[in-house]
């Protein structure tokens, strides 16, 4: 019964592999995040299989037969070599990890002054119990639907009329929260032609399962088009 | 369904309604049961009690039962969730959110606590040597708070009117303009009230544990258990006193007018921080013991001692304090900054290292030692790789920019289920097991327990592995409902399944404990060729133990005993014992706080101060009546 639990890990594998929307990211942003997930588990993998390898191989090698039924195992105290081994191995092992989860992170956070003065595209994102508006530069708003250009860089600006909720898009990037009582910034770096569920992320009441929305990336003309509409 | 009553009309759905049904019948045999076996004279002494082995048993009893209640709550969630765009009776919008949020809070202080409190109440006394408690009084109002606390939270269901503000209760949602009306502060008095019976329960273990061990049980020589609990008491008392903060300013904001969380002063992020300063260190509060329990089960059942004893205790105490340090990675998507977020990234990533330790520690207690399969070993057994499963995806979380697709969705769901249930949950049944023949003086049927140990671990995976998919699909937490364009339906399906094996393993257990005491076999002091001294005392442990008192020459002193076919030497003088007693006082303050709390929450203020000159009136009686410091000023 065992081995059942074993035969599990080479199918949560494969399912990774084909169609999970996270780890087949349509944007930049997310594809720096999926290629983090993807690294973080590869590390955590070789941990898992060291575990896994020891755990069964002692287990099977130890248990209880009946010849041995008189044996009394020597006492280990225990190993300082050993011990130091496993102290330093994962300290090294998270190094590994640390250093792009750092560089990422400081990439990937939006600082809101350096903002205003590039060329992204911006957006004015506003949620409120139990729906979504988008307001466009130039005034152009809707509901429910974010229509966004294909290769620019979008930049969000978010606000919650009530309580917090958050924005995510999991085909283009990760979430973030929005707040009733400040602005939070959010980009998405070129993102690709499609269209995507969207949802809120955080428990915001009764209807929160059906506060979803669709983005939808288009071309650059159809992205002007639309502003004018 | 509709009803009149007091000239107003009540909604009572049929959930409800079923509910009230399913009590009335359950208690209505609970009570001829009482009545025909004359346990009512049972039922008298522990109500009055303030023996650890009694309270512990009480702890243990009805956080099992609140488990049964939270647990219908996690199946109704999985009925709801099999497949999309479903409608299960009545488990859509309010409702669901109220079994979300009722599953959650009870899981955690309703049921993990207190049965790990129960397990820590009956088992540490015994492992070091105390006859109980330091403060036995103060052990059993620590109890009824819990029960009165718990017993007020679980009525807001019965009166349609559970929370539905997630077990995290964040601010603004959880405030008055949000969430009117009563439910609310069901959850902020049911958990402060039971919240303060745990912070006094660790205050009196830590000073049980320094003051009140045998005769040479140096702290050197204290089984990993008691260090656990040692540990996990400190950080009881450091989380839950902020938690007391955090939930006493909602309810100023609630109640009173006052705007901690809101408005132009006030901001919901405070609630955020308070909570998890709290939040992190519960997990932790709850990790801890089971870790203890583990490293105790390990070593007995492998006939070797811990490997690396001081490393052991070391990385408990490191996760003990790393946990302190972490609780920003429950924040990173609320615009704390990158320097905040990659600062508690890091520290995070930091808990894997005494984590790992432990583990491999484990790992190597087993090397060589000769593993005999019972019920207790197997789930300890069981623990380690489903734990290092939850572990593991813990590292990913921990990854700041990653989390931005992690965070509040169902990978996380499936995180810290395969972290608290691998860990607490496979502790609290390995501890039960493990210790039953110490509370009942009975072993639970050995084969009904592997039984229980299989089908409760395939259910788990079952349950839970999908989980990390359909989160990485896009499936957020708390939702009711998914599209069947989604590609969630099979995961979600999967995942129902996984529910009801679990369902089926907490069955045979529960049929366990009825057959072992309908046998009513009773095991000797040593039924599982034991380490530490809970073994030399008799199965149920006496009212008045180790008499005469041992002496503690080493780690595992009554195991080295055996295998030496010595006795353990005894003591002369020992030390006082705590002092033993009955009283309706404990229960009676319990009951004033409840009474305290139901009036604050129906804004009866009168009666409001009637509870609170009651408790007052009690703590008078007490001073005036306290045998101990009577006694104590006669010898003087």
């Amino acid at each position: 019964m065992v081995l059942k639990r074993f035969t599990l890990v080479p199918v949560l594998l494969m399912l990774a592999g084909c169609n999970i929307t996270v780890l087949n990211p349509k944007s930049a942003t997310g594809k720096d995040q999926a290629f983090l997930i993807w690294f973080s588990f590869g590390l955590m993998l070789i941990v898992l299989l060291v575990v896994f390898f020891l755990f069964f191989r002692f287990v099977a090698t130890y248990r209880y037969t009946d010849k041995k039924a008189n044996f009394i195992p020597e006492d280990v105290h225990g190993n300082k070599w050993l011990e130091l081994t496993w102290t330093i191995l994962p300290i090294l092992l998270l190094i590994v990890l640390a250093v792009p989860t750092v560089a990422i992170t400081y990439n990937q956070s939006p600082i809101s002054e350096v903002l205003k003065k590039d060329e992204a595209v911006q957006i004015e994102v506003e949620a409120q119990q139990y729906q979504w508006t988008f307001t466009h530069e130039g005034g152009k708003t809707s509901n429910q639907a974010l229509v966004i250009p294909e290769g620019k860089t979008i930049r969000l600006q978010l606000k919650s009329k009530d309580v917090i909720h958050s924005f995510w898009v999991p085909a283009l990037g990760g979430k973030v929260d929005v707040m009733p009582h400040k602005d939070l910034y959010y980009e998405i770096k070129n993102p690709e032609v499609g269209t995507y569920h969207g949802k809120c992320a955080e428990y915001c009441g009764l209807e929160h399962a059906k506060m979803i929305f669709t983005a939808k990336v288009v071309t650059e003309e159809a992205y002007e088009q639309y502003v004018k509409e | 369904m509709q009803i009149s009553m007091f000239n107003q009309t009540f909604e009572l759905p049929s959930d409800v309604l079923a509910a009230w049904i399913f009590t009335i019948i359950a208690g209505g045999f609970v009570l001829l049961y009482v009545i025909k076996k004359k346990k009512l004279p049972l039922i008298w002494d522990y109500i009055r009690t303030t023996n650890h082995r009694k309270i512990g048993t009480l702890y243990i009893l009805f956080g099992v039962v609140y488990f049964l209640r939270a647990g219908l709550d996690a199946v109704f969630i999985r009925l709801q969730l099999a497949f999309p765009d479903q409608s299960f009776w009545v488990f859509q919008q309010e409702k669901y959110n109220e079994v979300f949020t009722t599953h959650g809070t009870i899981m955690i202080f309703f049921s993990a606590m207190p049965i790990l409190l129960g397990l820590m109440n009956v088992a540490v006394p015994l492992q070091i040597g105390a006859r109980d408690l330091a403060f036995p009084f103060l052990n059993a109002v620590g109890f009824w708070l819990f029960f009165f606390g718990a017993l007020f939270f679980n009525l807001a269901f019965f009166v349609n009117q559970a929370p539905s503000i997630g077990w995290t209760g964040y601010a603004p949602y959880s405030l008055n303009e949000y969430t009117p009306g009563v439910s609310t502060d069901y959850y902020v008095f049911g958990i402060q009230l039971s919240g303060l019976g745990t912070i006094f329960t660790a205050l009196n273990l830590i000073v049980t544990i320094f003051r009140h061990r045998a005769p040479g049980m140096k702290l050197t020589r204290m089984p990993l258990f008691t260090w656990a609990s040692l540990i996990t008491s400190y950080l009881i008392l450091i989380a839950f006193s902020v938690l007391a903060v955090a939930l006493y300013l909602l309810m100023f904001d609630r109640l009173f007018g006052t705007a901690f969380f809101s408005g132009s002063e006030g901001d919901p992020v405070y609630w955020q921080h308070l909570f998890w300063i709290f939040g992190h260190p519960e997990v932790y509060i709850l990790a801890l013991p089971a870790f203890g329990i583990f490293s105790d089960i390990i070593p007995t059942f492998s006939s070797k001692r811990i490997f690396g004893y001081p490393t052991m205790v070391v990385s408990l105490a490191l996760i003990g304090f790393l946990g302190f340090t972490v609780w920003a990675h429950h924040m990173f998507t609320v615009g704390l900054g990158p320097m905040a977020n990659t600062f508690f990234a890091l520290t995070t990533m930091t808990i894997a290292v005494p984590t790992g330790i432990k583990v491999f520690n484990w790992l190597f207690t087993i090397r060589g030692g000769l593993l005999r399969m019972t019920a207790p070993m197997l789930f300890a057994l069981g623990f380690i790789p489903s734990f290092v499963m939850g572990g593991v995806t813990g590292v990913m979380l921990s990854v700041s920019a990653a989390d931005f697709q992690f965070h509040d969705s169902h990978f996380v769901v499936a995180h810290f289920h395969y972290v608290i249930i691998a860990s607490t949950i496979f502790g609290i049944f390995g501890g039960i097991y493990y210790w039953y023949p110490k509370i009942t003086g009975y072993r639970l049927n050995e084969k009904l327990g592997k039984w229980h140990f299989w089908l409760f671990l395939i259910g788990f995976h079952l349950t839970f592995l999908p989980m990390h998919i359909s989160g990485l699909q896009g499936m957020p937490r708390r939702v009711y409902t998914y599209g069947a364009d989604e590609g969630l339906t099979g995961l979600n399906f999967t995942s129902t399944i996984g529910a009801f094996v679990m369902g089926a393993a907490v069955s045979i257990f529960l049929w366990n404990i009825v057959i072992t005491h309908r046998r009513g076999v009773t095991v000797g002091a040593d039924p599982w060729n034991g380490r530490t001294l809970e073994w030399t005392v008799d199965s149920p442990s006496p009212e008045h133990s180790f008499d005469p008192m041992p002496v503690v020459d080493q780690m595992d002193p009554f195991w080295y005993a055996k295998q030496e076919k010595r006795q353990l030497a005894i003591c002369a003088n020992p030390r006082p014992a705590p002092p033993d007693e009955q009283s309706m006082i404990p229960i009676s303050m319990g009951l004033s706080l409840f009474v305290l709390a139901a009036a604050l929450t129906y804004s009866l203020y009168w009666l409001a101060i009637a509870g609170g000159v009651g408790i007052f009136v009690l703590m008078a009686i007490r001073s005036w009546t306290d045998r101990t410091i009577i006694e104590e000023e006669e010898e003087a």
